[in-house]
C-alpha cells in the first residue's frame, strides 16, 4: 500500500471560526461589546470637539466649557473601556490559541493509525506557532470589526447630516485607496515573499557554511564563502528595498488620501464656511473623523486578506494532522489552565504473547523502496534478528509492523487480527526503541519513566547497562538531559532509550539497531543481561552485530525489501552468501 | 563610556561613514518633511481665521491648495526618507555581514567546536538584522519623532510661552512616565519569551520523537506534560501582556488630560480675547504632533536597546582573534612528504586535557599510501588534523615537504593537502557550487571532468541542467555524497590526500564505484587513509597502528604481514572478531 496524497480537505473557515467563538461564548460576547464601545467612543469626542468650536464661534462660553468637559470625559471613558477590554481579550486570545494547539498535538500524539509528519519537525512547529497565530489574528478582526463597523456607520451618518455632498466627495478617495491597496496586495505579497525567500537563502547559507566550516577551511575556500554571502546579500537588499518602496508608497497614499480628503473639505467648504452654513465645528468634526474612517476601510480590506490567510493556515494544520476531520481543530476540550491536568488513562490490559504473525506485510516509501510481501513469525521467548545491508528495509519492516508506517498485509496477535497496529502495539503488549531515539529536555528520570511506574526504574537502568553512567553524572537521575541539558553520548542516548523501553515491561521488545551507537562490548552486556532477567522475553531485533546474531533463535536476512532467507546462524552461514558477507563485515577494523 | 560601547560606536562609524552622501540625503529628506509637517497646521489656522473674518474666497482656495500640496510633499519625503534609510541600512549591514563571516570563518576550529551553526546564523545575520532595522526604521522613526516633538514644542513656545511651558512640562512628564512604565514589562516579557521557548521546544521535541512516544504508548503522558507547559505559557503571556499594557493605559489617561488641558487653556485664552478661533484649532492640531512622536519614542526605545545590544555583540565578535597565524612559504608540485617530529598534542591546557598524541615521530614518504588503524580515541583523526593545521602541535613539529606547517601559508597548505571525511557537507546550491565551494574561477568542464573521474559520470548525465542543476536536499545517497567529496578533491590536484573512508556498508554497486574512485584519488599522491575495511588496508603501502596517542607499529605492509610478532599480522591471522583486542 502506498500513501496517496490526500484530497484537499473540505472545510469552511467561517464555520471553524464559529467553533472557536463558541468555545467560551460568554467571554467572546463580552469582548465584542467592550471592543465595540472602545472603537465607537472616538465619535463622541470628535462630536464634543465640534460642539466646542461651534459654541466658541457663537460666543457661548458656558456651552464651550461643557463641551470641553464632555470631551475630557469621553477620552477618560475610552481609557476605562480599554482597561477592561484588554485583559478580557488576552484571556480569549490565549485560550483559543491554547485550544487549537492542544487539539493539534493531541491528534498527533494519541489518534489511531500511522502518523507521519509531512515536513520536518521544525516546519511542523511553525503550524503550532505561526498558523495558530493567524487564527488568533482573525479572531481579533471579529472582536474589533463590529466596533469599527459601528464607528464607520455613525461617522458617515454624522457627516451626511451636515453635508451630504462633501461627505460623498471625501469618502470617494478613501474608497479609491482601499481598492488600490486591494489591487496592489498581490504585488505586495509577491515582493514580501521574494524578500523572505532571499532572507531564508542568506540564513540557510550561513548555517550551511558554518556546518561545513571544517570542509571550507580545509579547502581554503573562506573567501569564496564570503563572496557568495555578498551576492546573496545583494539579492536580498534589492528584494527588501522593493518591498519597502511599495509598502511606503501605499502607506503614504493611505495617509495622503486623508490629507487629500481634508484638503477637499477645505476646497468644497470654502464658500459655505465663509457664509456660515458650514461651521468651523463641522470642519473639526470632518477632520477628526476622517483618519479613523480611512483606517476602518483599510481594516475591512485587511479582514478579507486575513480570511484567506486563515483558510490557508487551517489547510496547513489539516495537512499536518493527516486524517483528522476539520472540526477536530476547534473541538472543545478542557485546557486545565487553572487545574492539574488529569492523569493519563491506564494502558490496555496485559495479554500474554504466544505468537505474533505478519503475512504479506508491505510498506513502500514514495521513492519506491521499502518492504514487500514479508512474512514473519515471532513466538513467545524467541530472540528474532532481522539483518541486512543499509537500505535493505530493516527499519521499514519494524515500523510497518508496529504501525508507525502505513502498510498493507495481515498482522495477527495470538491468532487474532490486529486492526490498527499503531494503537495496538503499545505497552504492555510491545515496546520499541528506534534507531535514532529521541530524548527530551527533562531529567533523566522523567526521560526513562515517561509516565511509567517508578518501581521499575532501577531494573530498567540495570538492564540497559545505564546504571554505571548515571553514577558518573553530577546530579545522577535528576540531571537534565536532551537538547537543552547535558549532552549524552550517542551510546548513552541509546541505552537511556532502552531503559525507557524496559521501564514499561512489555511482552514484546523491539530494538532497531542499537549497534549504531553502542560498542560491541556494551551490546553484548545488554543481551546477556536481558537473557538472565527473569521472565520469558520475546525480542525482535534489527542488528548486524555478532553478539545478536549468535544469540538469535531465528535470523531473517533482508535484501532490497524482501526476506531472502531465514533460519539459524549456522545454516545461513552455510547457504547464504549475503549472510556470509554481512557476518564478515561485522567488527570493523576500527571503531 | 565603557570600552564595549566605544567599540560599538566604532563599528557604527566604520560602516556608516563611507555612505555619507546617502546619509546626508536622508537627513535632508527627514528635516524637510518635518518642517512641512510643522507648517501644515498653520495653513489650517489661517484658513479658519480667514473664513471667520469673511476674507476673500480666492485666499481660501489658495490656502486649501497649499494645504493639499504640502500634505502630498510631506508624504513623498517621508517615503523617500524610509527608502533611503532602508538602503543605507542594507548596504552597510551587508558589508558588516560579509566582514563578520570572513572573521568568523577564519577563527580556529576550537571556536567552532563550541559554537553551533545556529549561533553563527544569529551572529552573522540575527544581530546584524536588528542593526539593519535600526538603520532603516529607527533613524527615520525615532530621530524624526524627536525632531518633530522639539519642533511642535517650539511652535507652542513661539505662539505663547505659557502654553509652550505647559506643553513642554506635559511632554517631559509623559515621556518619563511612559518610559519608566515600559520597564515594568521587561521582566514579565522575558519570562514570557522563556515560557514560549519552552512550549515550542516541548512541541518540537515531542514531534521529533513522535514514533518513540507512540510506540511506547506515552502519547497521553506527553499530552499531559504539554498541558502543564502550556498552562505556564498562558499565565506568563497573560501577565506579560497585562504589564505591557500599563504603558498604553497610562498613555490614554495622560493624553486625555493633555488634550483637555490644552483645549481648556485655548478656550480660556479665547475668552480673554487673546487668540482667534483658528489658533484654538491650531493648538488642538499641534497636540497631535506631540502625541504621535511620544508614541513612537516609547515604542521604539526598546528597538534602540536591542540594536545597542547587537552592536556590542558584533564588536565583541570582531575582537576575537585566531591563535593560528599563517606563515608565508609555498609548497612544490607533486606528491609531498609528511613528517611528524616528536609530536605531542592535547586539545587544551591543564590537567583535564590529557595528551591525545604522545611523541609521534615518523615520516611518510612522498607518494606512499598509509593505512591508519586504531581504536576510537587512539588519535587517528587528531593526527590528520595537525597536517592541515586545523590545530598546531603542543610540542614538536609537523612538516610537509620538509617545511614546518607553521611556516607555510595556510591557504597554500590547504590547497595542497586535501581531506575527505565520512561526513560530507552539502550546500543547497548547484552541483557546481557544491564541488568548487562557490569558486567562480573553475570552468564547468573541469567540474564535469572531476565528477567523471570520481565515478559520478552517469549520475551527472541524469542531471537536467548538468553541473548547473541545483542539488536538492537528500537527493544524493550516502555513497554518492562520498563520491562527490572525492570529486571536490580531484578538482584541486592536491599533493597529500587524507581520507576517512566510510565505515558503513553500502549497497554493492555504490561500493564498487567507491573503490574505483578511491584508486583514482590516491594515484600519484601521498595518502593517509583511516581504513575501516580490509581490502583498503590491503592496498596500502604502509601500515600505521595508533594506540592511546602513540605509534604502536609503523612499517611497510608486506614486511609487517610477514613479521609474525606484528600486530598487523596478528590481526590478519587471529580472525577479525577479536580485532579490537589486537589493536589495543
Amino acid at each position: 500500500m502506498t500513501v496517496t496524497p490526500r484530497a484537499k480537505p473540505e472545510f469552511s473557515t467561517l464555520r471553524l471560526m464559529g467553533g472557536l467563538f463558541s468555545y467560551r461564548r460568554g467571554l467572546f460576547v463580552v469582548n465584542l461589546v467592550l471592543w465595540g464601545a472602545f472603537h465607537t467612543v472616538p465619535v463622541a469626542f470628535a462630536y464634543a470637539a465640534k460642539v466646542l468650536f461651534d459654541r466658541l464661534r457663537l460666543g457661548d462660553l458656558t456651552g464651550a466649557w461643557i463641551a470641553l468637559a464632555a470631551f475630557g470625559l469621553a477620552r477618560l471613558a475610552r481609557f476605562g473601556v480599554f482597561s477592561a477590554a484588554f485583559t478580557l481579550w488576552i484571556d480569549l486570545w490565549y485560550r483559543l490559541d491554547a485550544l487549537v494547539r492542544r487539539n493539534l498535538l493531541s491528534h498527533l500524539l494519541t489518534a489511531p493509525r500511522a502518523r507521519r509528519l509531512p515536513d520536518t519537525p521544525a516546519e511542523a512547529v511553525s503550524r503550532f506557532r505561526d498558523d495558530v497565530n493567524e487564527v488568533a489574528q482573525y479572531t481579533e478582526f471579529f472582536t474589533d470589526g463590529s466596533g469599527i463597523l459601528l464607528y464607520a456607520l455613525v461617522s458617515f451618518a454624522l457627516m451626511w447630516s451636515i453635508d451630504p455632498l462633501i461627505t460623498v466627495v471625501v469618502c470617494a478617495p478613501l474608497l479609491l485607496m482601499v481598492i488600490l491597496v486591494r489591487f496592489l496586495s498581490n504585488t505586495i505579497r509577491a515582493y514580501r515573499r521574494r524578500s523572505r525567500e532571499a532572507t531564508a537563502r542568506v540564513t540557510d547559507f550561513v548555517g550551511e557554511a558554518f556546518a561545513a566550516v571544517s570542509t571550507v577551511k580545509l579547502a581554503a575556500r573562506e573567501p569564496m564563502m564570503v563572496a557568495h554571502l555578498e551576492r546573496l546579500g545583494e539579492t536580498r537588499r534589492h528584494a527588501a528595498l522593493r518591498d519597502v518602496l511599495l509598502t511606503e508608497l501605499i502607506r503614504s497614499v493611505n495617509t495622503n488620501m486623508v490629507s487629500v480628503a481634508t484638503g477637499m473639505v477645505l476646497l468644497l467648504a470654502a464658500s459655505s464656511i465663509r457664509a456660515g452654513s458650514f461651521t468651523v465645528g463641522d470642519f473639526v468634526l470632518f477632520a477628526t473623523l476622517l483618519p479613523r474612517l480611512a483606517n476602518s476601510m483599510t481594516f475591512f480590506g485587511g479582514m478579507l486578506a486575513q480570511h484567506r490567510r486563515t483558510g490557508v493556515s487551517f489547510e496547513r494544520m489539516l495537512r499536518l494532522l493527516g486524517d483528522a476531520k476539520p472540526g477536530q481543530i476547534v473541538e472543545h476540550h478542557d485546557l486545565h489552565l487553572s487545574s492539574e491536568p488529569p492523569a493519563a488513562p491506564p494502558p490496555p490490559a496485559r495479554e500474554e504473547l504466544r505468537e505474533l504473525r505478519a503475512e504479506g506485510l508491505t510498506a513502500l516509501h514514495e521513492s519506491g523502496r521499502g518492504v514487500r510481501d514479508v512474512d514473519l513469525v515471532v513466538r513467545r521467548g524467541e530472540f528474532v534478528v532481522i539483518t541486512g545491508r543499509i537500505g535493505s528495509g530493516k527499519t521499514t519492516l519494524l515500523r510497518a509492523l508496529l504501525g508507525l508506517l502505513p502498510s498493507g498485509g495481515r498482522i495477527t496477535w495470538n491468532g487474532r487480527a490486529v486492526e490498527d497496529p499503531a494503537s495496538f502495539f503499545v505497552p504492555p503488549r510491545s515496546a520499541y526503541t528506534s534507531q535514532l531515539p529521541q530524548l527530551f529536555s527533562e531529567t533523566l528520570r522523567e526521560n526513562v519513566l515517561q509516565g511509567a511506574h517508578e518501581g521499575r526504574l532501577q531494573r530498567a537502568l540495570d538492564l540497559s547497562v545505564l546504571a554505571p553512567d548515571v553514577t558518573q553524572l553530577d546530579r545522577g537521575l535528576e540531571t537534565v538531559v536532551g537538547a537543552r541539558g547535558v549532552k549524552l553520548s550517542g551510546g548513552q542516548v541509546s541505552r537511556a532509550a532502552a531503559a525507557r523501553m524496559f521501564a514499561r515491561d512489555a511482552e514484546l521488545l523491539v530494538f532497531d539497531d542499537l549497534s549504531s551507537a553502542l560498542d560491541a562490548q556494551t551490546e553484548r552486556l545488554l543481551w546477556e543481561g536481558l537473557a538472565e532477567d527473569a521472565g520469558e522475553r520475546t525480542c525482535l531485533v534489527v542488528s548486524h552485530r555478532r553478539a545478536a546474531l549468535l544469540r538469535a533463535d531465528r535470523i531473517l536476512v533482508l535484501s532490497e525489501g524482501r526476506v531472502v532467507d531465514q533460519g539459524r546462524l549456522g545454516e545461513l552461514l552455510e547457504r547464504s552468501p549475503e549472510m556470509r558477507e554481512l557476518w564478515a563485515e561485522d567488527e570493523p577494523v576500527t571503531d | 563610556m565603557s570600552s564595549s560601547s566605544r567599540s560599538a560606536l566604532a563599528v557604527l562609524g566604520r560602516y556608516l561613514l563611507p555612505q555619507w552622501p546617502r546619509v546626508l540625503l536622508l537627513a535632508v529628506l527627514l528635516l524637510g518633511s518635518i518642517g512641512l509637517q510643522l507648517y501644515v497646521p498653520l495653513v489650517l489656522q489661517r484658513f479658519i481665521d480667514t473664513a471667520q473674518q469673511q476674507g476673500a474666497l480666492a485666499t481660501l482656495y489658495r490656502l486649501a491648495g497649499v494645504y493639499l500640496g504640502a500634505a502630498v510633499i510631506v508624504q513623498l519625503m517621508q517615503a523617500g526618507a524610509t527608502y533611503v534609510g532602508a538602503d543605507v541600512g542594507w548596504t552597510s549591514t551587508n558589508r558588516l555581514r560579509a566582514d563578520l563571516m570572513r572573521h568568523l570563518m577564519n577563527l580556529d576550529m576550537a571556536y567552532h567546536k563550541d559554537h553551533t551553526p545556529g549561533e553563527m546564523i544569529e551572529r552573522v545575520d540575527g544581530d546584524v538584522t536588528a542593526l539593519s532595522n535600526f538603520f532603516s526604521q529607527f533613524s527615520v522613526r525615532v530621530f524624526g519623532a524627536m525632531l518633530l516633538l522639539v519642533g511642535s514644542l517650539g511652535v507652542f513656545w513661539w505662539r505663547d510661552w505659557r502654553v509652550g511651558l505647559g506643553v513642554t512640562l506635559f511632554a517631559g512628564l509623559t515621556l518619563t512616565v511612559l518610559l519608566r512604565l515600559r520597564r515594568i514589562g521587561v521582566e514579565p516579557s522575558r519570562q514570557e519569551r522563556e515560557a514560549s521557548a519552552r512550549l515550542y521546544g516541548f512541541i518540537e521535541e515531542r514531534l521529533t520523537g513522535l514514533d518513540d512516544l507512540r510506540a511506547l504508548g506515552a502519547g497521553p503522558h506527553a499530552l499531559r506534560g504539554f498541558l502543564g507547559v502550556q498552562k505556564d505559557f498562558f499565565w506568563k503571556s497573560r501577565a506579560a501582556w497585562i504589564s505591557r499594557s500599563v504603558v498604553w493605559r497610562a498613555s490614554f489617561v495622560l493624553f486625555a488630560i493633555g488634550y483637555t488641558a490644552v483645549l481648556g487653556a485655548a478656550v480660556g485664552m479665547y475668552a480673554a480675547g487673546l487668540v482667534t478661533i483658528g489658533t484654538v484649532y491650531l493648538y488642538y492640531q499641534y497636540m497631535t504632533l506631540v502625541e504621535d512622536p511620544i508614541d513612537q519614542l516609547t515604542q521604539q526605545l526598546q528597538e534602540l536597546q536591542k540594536a545597542g545590544a547587537s552592536l556590542i555583540r558584533v564588536g565583541e565578535v570582531l575582537a576575537l582573534r585566531t591563535t593560528l597565524h599563517s606563515g608565508e612559504r609555498a609548497l612544490p608540485e607533486g606528491p609531498l612528504e609528511v613528517r611528524f617530529d616528536d609530536v605531542t598534542f592535547s586539545y587544551g591546557s591543564g590537567e583535564d586535557h590529557a595528551p591525545v598524541l604522545r611523541g609521534v615521530d615518523l615520516t611518510i614518504g612522498a607518494g606512499r599510501v598509509v593505512g591508519l588503524l586504531g581504536r576510537t580515541g587512539s588519535g587517528k583523526t587528531t593526527l590528520t588534523r595537525l597536517v592541515t593545521r586545523l590545530y598546531d602541535p603542543t610540542l614538536g613539529a609537523v612538516r610537509v615537504a620538509g617545511v614546518d606547517t607553521r611556516d607555510l601559508d595556510t591557504g597554500a597548505l590547504r590547497e595542497r593537502v586535501a581531506v575527505v571525511t565520512q561526513d560530507v557537507q552539502l550546500f543547497q546550491a548547484s552541483v557546481r557550487d557544491n564541488l568548487t565551494l562557490f569558486d567562480d574561477r573553475v570552468p564547468d568542464d573541469r567540474v564535469e571532468e572531476a565528477l567523471k573521474e570520481a565515478g559520478l559520470g552517469d549520475w551527472l548525465a541524469g542531471q537536467p541542467e548538468g553541473v548547473r542543476t541545483p542539488l536538492a536536499a537528500g537527493s544524493l545517497s550516502a555513497g554518492e555524497a562520498q563520491l562527490l567529496a572525492f570529486a571536490r578533491v580531484l578538482l584541486r590536484d592536491p599533493g597529500v590526500v587524507i581520507l576517512d573512508e566510510p565505515s558503513s556498508r553500502l549497497d554493492p554497486a555504490t561500493e564498487a564505484r567507491l573503490t574505483l574512485a578511491m584508486t583514482n584519488l590516491l594515484r600519484g599522491r601521498t595518502a593517509i587513509v583511516i581504513a575501516h575495511r580490509l581490502d583498503t588496508v590491503a592496498r596500502a603501502d604502509d601500515i600505521l597502528v595508533l594506540g592511546d596517542g602513540r605509534v604502536l607499529e609503523y612499517g611497510p605492509r608486506e614486511t609487517l604481514a610477514r613479521d609474525r610478532a606484528s600486530r598487523y599480522s596478528a590481526l590478519l591471522s587471529a580472525g577479525r572478531s577479536d580485532l579490537e583486542e589486537v589493536l589495543s
